[in-house]
């Protein structure tokens, strides 16, 4: 099946439905939209039970030249680094979409419209093999989001969602042009011709052994492109948008936006930064650590003060982000496999919770604040329960997959840098003291003034408990991830570890699409339990 | 270089000094006598009765320009006419060119009403 | 000896009928459309003289696609008839028939007579055309002047508007100024090189070593101011706003659009063809012009409130990222400029569509509060608008992303990556305003009814607008159609406009068209960018 048919899915699926007649007085564009990414997300599931965890280097290419004078290809591909994060893209778009047909929306064709389009482009990114390809869709999955925002957006909108839309693009512009200078120097530099393509950077120049760019280039391109990522994250110094933003997007795009977008981010190092920049990468580990150490301590100092439940939300994904990059920059195979396992988990928390939040608004005369909350778990206990087991998966409780994913992380970064792994067990204590507060004066202690405990109806939890059993299912068999995963995480950490410890060159082969991959630096394989892993 | 514009300077500074020469003779020479008709802008004739403030109306400067315009462009016509056979079948075309495009000009001058006198 | 003469037979000079036929084809519509507009009756003269204005132009898009992929030199060497001429004259032609359907309505027409007007816009066209093929001093200037006279003339056709006669007034003197200076250094580089033909101009300094000759210098430098005037690059900039805004809006259109493509057509020819070996000394300046412009064009543009004012910043920004493909003088850097311009047009036409279309439908005049609530009140407006903004701004999807793709690339590739970072920098500082325009569209809510409908409940813009009064100025104008209910802004009352609603559409979708699909566009600029042969 070609990957082009499950990236424009959804988006043709949306469009068609916002062309599509009216039945009665509200069209159906909602149900179209779905319609389009539960077919995604059917597309995904068999491409997961189809994939091969043997197999390294990319699947199902689709590689067409695009613009024939730049040598940028609409290149597609997907291997075991970004498949379950297209299948993330697909469970969270399906549910947030379905669940956003609960509601009645001004314009519906639109938002529908959107919101197809917003998935389109998130997958899009994620499958893209070509680095102006990627940038593109990068760009492109945020402009749904800035007309979600500001047309349907809480107070506010329009000064929040200009502030996320010049935030994140003046990142991604800076991307923009630290890629086009990536291919202009690794053809100026090797002699061969202008291409654009993941594969082509990495094979033609011999990027990994440096031969490509030199060191110094290496260092600005990486700064801009990890500016960009990091602000999509959103990483610490450069989360000004999220406050605003979080605030007034609607919960539907917000739970996709959060779910996902943010993960297109630390995606984006593993599949670009690290192999295309290793010395770089290693480089500027140490700072990428703090970076990643200040977001998980500050998100989660801020995630306890605050008392509006999105804004918890929003900076409990600052801390879970930082978690990530810390996996990710710890270079290490546990570190990056544990980094691609809890962006799965934490995409999938994350809708849960944002559906979770609109559900207490509805209960406390609309409002998503604490103080207007409290004993909502009076006559709703199926609504509790649900809660509690999302809240314990946030906090990584040990059983659940977000244990294995921290885990994972935690232990790689021991390996690399002790210090930072012991200061960044106190994130791991943080998330558990902000998660059970909001947990309990949300659902517990005195019913709120003007709240309302209700249970939760049969349309809402249909949204809400599918998403609560891929919680549960990924937290009894979290190998699912790791074992198709495995591979290539490891190649894509490869060139950075050849260059930080270059003993292991022989050992760690520099990372190639067409070189297969007999290395097995992790251990973690078949008989790896969720308990732990260990060499 | 420079030498080849010698005479060039000795001629001006010739005409400069010979012409203040002059100047100054008659001023010394020459007799003075103060008559109110000494001021007027010609000696002879009658009086102008033209004020200083006359503007001349739009439509001189209208139709003036446009005679230049079209006597101007005429002239381009009398050497082709000279030359005529030489060039031959061509110099014909061009000039039947030309002159069409000065009746479309002419006929839009007209149309428009620039050469009615207001 | 004078015998001889007389008796010898003497041919008539070789003549291309092809390589000119665009240009004929314009000046030839010119004189009978000007012929038309004498017609006795009001609509005859309207209909038959825009619709022989559109035939016009139809016919020299025709001839120029009928000569593509020619190489040749036509008028004695005067003109250079290829695929860089004739491309840019593909997008001065398309800009010509787009203004004549934004003027059909348009009241300038009307109070300038139609034959005028369609006359004048035919011979400014005709004029780039020859501006963008010459290979000669002198066919440059004569180029500059006859696209020149006439745009003075029409900036000023609103006769009962004076914004419009005092952009045309404020045009005139700054464009006399700039082709002044730019007379002066072609003058320099005659007396510097001794010839006005671009080759030799070419030869004589590489052969001379004259790349650092003063006199050549000097020359060069004026002939970049006077060109820096006409296609607005800061800080020869200033009348750019005012003009813009001043002018009547189609007009505004035909300059943004079409005088930029010319003015930067011939940069390419220029400073790639004739002074290409003097490009160590002229590209630096050039750079730090293009840079000035990005920095000036979009800080200027920040605080706008009347649509036309920010595009005509935008329109200063936007030259200086296209400087940025004549400055690398290569054949990408020709090819990401002839790129751009196409894109440059199609984003153009859209949003000046829409702010023709709001102008006669609100009242407003092009105040940003014109197209507030144009999302809900107007899809098929906004849609436009909407991806003009956003393909200016550089998105994705859009050919404005794929334009800035090859100037960027261009940029980087010629040793210029500085240059590319800052056109990156420009385009995220013009984030702010053209977002502003979309979100006053989608998130705003629209004028209320009776806005669009009787008196403008906006007091103090309405007050401050030229549109503020129309109906005194309407009932003294033959075309103007008659007050209707005699309320403030009636007269500029319009309703259904399908031709700029249809324009705007079509260049909306082109712009999508070509960001997704760029590769009809790109061949175009590659073809443009390799005939110049000198580059590599």
């Amino acid at each position: 099946m070609p990957l082009s048919i499950l990236i424009w899915l959804p988006a043709a699926a949306a469009l068609l439905g916002a062309l599509a007649p009216r039945r009665g007085s509200y069209p159906l564009t909602g149900w179209f939209a779905f319609a389009g990414s539960v077919g995604a997300l059917g597309i995904t599931i068999g491409e997961i039970a189809g994939f091969d965890p043997g197999h390294s280097g990319l699947t199902h290419v689709t590689d067409q030249l695009w613009i024939a004078g730049l040598g940028i290809h609409y290149k597609l591909g997907l291997d075991g680094l970004n498949l379950f994060l297209v299948a993330l893209t697909a469970v969270v778009s399906a549910l947030a979409i379905g669940a956003a047909n609960r509601r009645r929306w001004e314009r519906p064709r639109l938002f529908f419209l959107y919101l197809g389009l917003a998935e389109s482009a998130v997958l899009g990114a994620l499958m893209a093999q070509d680095l102006i390809l990627f940038v593109a869709f990068f760009d492109l999955m945020l402009i749904p989001f800035y007309f979600l925002t500001g047309q349907w957006g809480e107070e506010n909108r329009v000064a929040a969602t200009t502030k996320l839309v010049i935030y994140t693009l003046v990142g991604s512009l800076l991307m923009l042009a630290a890629a086009i200078a990536t291919g202009v120097l690794v053809s100026t530099n090797t002699a061969h011709p202008l291409s654009f393509a993941l594969s082509d950077l990495q094979n033609a120049g011999g990027i990994g052994a440096g031969a490509g760019l030199s060191a110094g280039s290496q260092e600005w391109i990486f700064l801009l492109f990890a500016a960009a990522f990091l602000v999509k994250m959103p990483a610490f110094p450069l989360h000004g948008w999220m406050p605003d933003g979080y605030r007034a997007m609607p919960l539907e795009a917000l739970a996709i936006f959060s779910g996902v977008l943010s993960k297109v981010g630390a995606y984006g190092f593993l599949r670009i930064v690290l192999p295309l920049f290793p010395q770089a990468s290693v480089h500027f580990q140490t700072l990428m650590l703090v970076i990643a150490l200040a977001s998980i301590l500050y998100g989660s100092v801020m995630a306890f003060t605050q008392t509006n439940t999105r804004l918890i939300l929003g900076y409990s994904s600052v801390a879970q982000l930082g978690f990530i990059t810390l996996g990710i920059f710890a270079l290490q195979p546990q570190g990056a496999q544990g980094a691609v396992l809890q962006m799965v988990n934490h995409g999938l928390v994350t809708l849960a919770l944002f559906l979770i939040v609109g559900l207490l608004a509805a209960r406390a005369a609309g409002s998503v604040d604490l103080r207007d909350m409290g004993g909502l778990a009076l006559r709703a206990p199926v609504l509790s329960a649900i809660f509690l087991i999302v809240a314990l998966a946030t906090l990584a409780m040990p059983g659940s997959s977000n244990f294995v994913g921290e885990f994972l992380i935690l232990l790689g970064v021991f390996r690399s840098k002790l210090a930072i792994a012991i200061v960044a067990f106190t994130g791991v204590v943080l998330a558990s003291v902000y998660m059970l507060r909001t947990l309990i004066r949300a659902m517990h202690n005195r019913l709120g003034t003007r709240a309302e405990s209700r249970e939760i109806a049969l349309a809402d939890a249909l949204a809400l408990v599918p998403s609560t059993l891929v919680i549960l299912g990924l937290s009894f068999y979290p190998q699912l991830v790791l074992h198709r995963s495995e591979r290539s995480t490891a190649a894509a950490i490869a060139a950075a570890r050849a260059t930080a410890q270059p003993s292991q060159t022989a050992r760690a082969p520099l990372a190639g699409a067409s070189a297969p991959q007999p290395a097995r630096t992790s251990t973690l394989g078949a008989g790896a339990t969720h308990s732990g892993a260990t060499r | 270089m420079l030498r080849s514009y010698l005479p060039a300077l000795v001629f001006l500074l010739l005409g400069g000094v010979v012409g203040l020469a002059f100047a100054l003779l008659n001023h010394r020479l020459g007799p003075h006598r103060r008559v109110a008709h000494k001021q007027d802008p010609y000696e002879c004739g009658l009086p102008s009765e033209v004020r200083r403030g006359f503007r001349f109306g739009i439509s001189f400067y209208l139709v003036a320009m446009l005679f230049i315009l079209f006597d101007i462009e005429v002239i381009f016509l009398y050497p082709v006419a000279v030359r005529v056979r030489a060039f031959g079948a061509f110099a014909l075309y061009e000039t039947i060119v030309f002159i069409v495009l000065l009746a479309v000009a002419f006929v839009y001058v007209w149309r428009r009403g620039a050469l009615e006198w207001r | 000896m004078s015998v001889a003469l007389a008796a010898a037979r003497l041919h008539g000079p070789h003549i291309d009928w092809g390589g000119l036929s665009p240009i004929l084809a314009l000046l030839g519509g010119a004189v009978v459309v000007l012929l038309v507009g004498l017609a006795p009756r009001r609509e005859v003269r309207r209909l038959v003289a825009s619709g022989l204005a559109l035939v016009a132009f139809a016919a020299a898009l025709g001839c120029t696609i009928w000569q593509w992929d020619a190489s040749k030199s036509i008028v004695s060497g005067a003109l250079r008839v290829d695929d860089l001429a004739l491309a840019v004259n593909l997008i001065l032609v398309s800009a010509g028939a787009a203004t004549v359907l934004l003027s059909w309505r348009a009241r300038a027409s009307g109070e300038a007579g139609h034959g005028e007007f369609y006359a004048l816009v035919l011979t400014s066209t005709a004029g780039m055309s020859v501006l963008v093929a010459a290979q000669n001093t002198v066919s440059l200037f004569l180029g500059i002047e006859l696209l020149s006279i006439p745009l003075y003339v029409l900036c000023a056709t609103e006769l009962h508007r004076s914004p419009s006669l005092e952009s045309g007034l404020k045009y005139l003197v700054i464009g006399s100024v700039g082709s002044a200076t730019l007379l002066y250094g072609l003058a320099m580089i005659y007396g510097a090189t001794g010839s006005t033909d671009f080759d030799a101009i070419a030869s004589a300094i590489a052969s001379g070593g004259l790349a650092s000759d003063p006199l050549l210098l000097t020359g060069i430098a004026l002939v970049v101011v006077g060109l820096a005037f006409k296609s607005s690059v800061a800080p020869f900039h200033q009348w750019t706003p005012d003009v813009y805004e001043g002018a009547p809006t189609p007009i505004t259109t035909f300059m943004a659009v079409a005088t930029k493509a010319a003015a930067l057509g011939i940069f390419l020819r220029f400073f790639d063809v004739a002074l290409v070996s003097a490009q160590v000394s002229w590209a630096p300046a050039l750079a730090a012009l293009a840079t000035i412009s990005i920095v000036v064009g979009n800080v200027g543009a920040l605080g706008q409130s009347s649509l036309k004012r920010l595009l005509a910043y935008s329109a200063v920004a936007q030259a200086g990222y296209l400087l940025a493909g004549v400055v690398v003088s290569t054949r990408a850097g020709a090819r990401a400029t002839v790129f751009y311009l196409a894109v440059y047009l199609l984003m153009n036409l859209a949003a000046f569509a829409v702010v023709v279309a709001r102008e006669r439908e609100t009242g407003l005049g092009d105040d940003i509060a014109a197209v507030e609530g144009l999302g809900a009140s107007r899809p098929w407006l906004a849609w436009p608008m909407t991806i003009a903004m956003l393909s200016l701004a550089g998105i994705p999807a859009t050919a404005g992303f794929v334009g800035k793709l090859f100037l960027i690339q261009a940029s980087a590739d010629g040793g210029y990556t500085w240059l590319g970072v800052v056109i990156v920098v420009g385009s995220m500082v013009s984030l702010a305003y053209y977002l502003r325009v979309v979100a006053a569209m989608w998130m705003r809510p629209g004028p209320s009814l009776g806005a669009t409908e009787a008196a403008s409940p906006y007091p103090a813009i309405a007050g401050g607008s030229p549109e503020a009064d129309p109906d005194a100025i309407g009932t003294s104008t033959p075309a103007a159609p008659p007050a209707g209910d005699g309320g403030p802004g009636a007269g500029a009352r319009e309703g259904f406009q399908p031709e700029v609603v249809g324009l705007a559409l079509a260049a909306g979708a082109a712009t999508v068209f070509f960001g997704i699909v760029p590769s009809p566009l790109v061949d175009l600029a590659r073809a443009a960018g390799n005939s110049l042969l000198g580059l590599f």
